[in-house]
């Protein structure tokens, strides 16, 4: 999986070389970051529940007409798997945060979303305005320190353009 | 190929969990330690020939049938491709070490080497002793418990000069790649 260390690992094993002093700066600056990184995970995880319920409160508040008549939440099993599918969401988000890159977004969240979506006739925007509901809701120093809500932001905006 | 981070996630994937602060704590603590990892990995790689030649020569000095006529570092392309293979299995130590996961040591390396090495008829035993020595040697260097040996007038001594600390969970992280390498051999 794509991060920081296991991109200068291929590369010193592609040229066949020991890690060099630069390989070790990169891994270094990555460490230095980490500590945001691993904040906003963890408090992303003990509030996920409460993020992906306001997140889909959210979508659904701007978007009622998805709960008539053979929309995409016509029934309480579909909006519960709207709800199920923010948590995804949330969670790679988490994984993201732990690793440093976009790796778990875009190998389980991303790749092929695009054609899934199409084919269960779901309306991407609906995603779209839960995670920007998320984004604009989270504010610094209530839910995190002003770097990790930094780190948090930019994968829920690398989500949103995925969806856009 | 994985490393420490990306390791938690498969495994909270599996689970279809978020990462919490229990799995975070092992992070954090890679993340503090993350100098001393860094250099530990520089210790391996700055000595790395040095401790693949004495690997290898301490291979030889215990069974110096290998380097006469018929032995396995007979001739010079031979013991070449021994030096050659010793670097290999110390770089990838050096990555697995640099990334806290041993996945690729495992994949890169370790994946069809016994095979490999029964083909072309290497000794296995001989293979395992030099990668014990390495052990050693790399594990001194890390932990700077390294001495000039019994040749007082040894010049080519050297050790790393860095902080001195605790290093004892790395250097047992360190021995445990080079344990895996026996036993993917044995």
């Amino acid at each position: 999986m794509k991060s920081v260390v296991t991109t200068v690992v291929t590369a010193a094993d592609a040229a066949g070389r020991f890690p060099s002093q630069n390989d070790l700066e990169a891994v270094q600056g990555n460490i230095q970051r980490a500590a945001a990184r691993l904040e906003a995970a963890e408090k992303l995880a003990n509030g996920w529940e409460k993020v992906t319920r306001e997140a889909g409160d959210a979508c659904f508040k701007k978007y009622p007409y998805l709960k008539q008549q053979g929309e995409a939440g016509s029934t309480q099993t579909k909006v519960d798997k709207c709800y199920r599918d923010l948590g995804h969401y949330l969670r790679l988000i988490n994984y993201c945060l732990v690793v440093g890159g976009t790796g778990p977004l875009d190998e389980w969240g991303i790749a092929g979303a695009r054609e899934v979506y199409r084919t269960l006739n779901l309306p991407t925007s609906a995603y779209v305005e839960a995670l920007t509901y998320t984004r604009d809701r989270a504010c610094s120093p209530r839910d995190m320190s002003p770097q990790a809500l930094n780190e948090f932001k930019s994968y829920l905006d690398y989500a949103i353009n995925s969806l856009s | 190929m994985l490393d420490a981070f990306s390791r938690t996630v498969i495994s909270a994937d599996a689970k279809n969990a978020a990462i919490g602060s229990g799995e975070l704590a092992t992070l954090r603590n890679y993340v503090a330690e993350g100098n001393k990892r860094l250099d530990a990995v520089n210790a391996i790689t700055s000595n790395a020939s040095c401790i693949v030649s004495d690997a290898v020569t301490g291979m030889i000095c215990e069974n110096t049938g290998l380097i006469q006529a018929g032995g396995n570092c007979y001739p010079n392309r031979r013991m070449a491709a021994c030096l050659r293979d010793g670097e290999i299995v110390l770089r990838y130590i050096s990555y697995a070490l640099l990334a806290g996961d041993p996945s690729v040591l495992d994949d890169r390396c370790l994946n069809g080497l016994k095979e490999t090495y029964i083909a072309l008829g290497v000794p296995l035993q001989s293979a395992a002793r030099a990668v014990s020595i390495m052990k050693a040697s790399s594990t001194a260097h890390i932990n700077e418990t390294n001495t000039s040996g019994t040749n007082p007038d040894e010049t080519r001594f050297r050790k790393m000069e860095t902080v001195q600390g605790d290093c004892s969970a790395l250097v047992a992280e360190a021995a445990s790649y080079f344990d895996r390498v026996a036993s993917a051999l044995a």
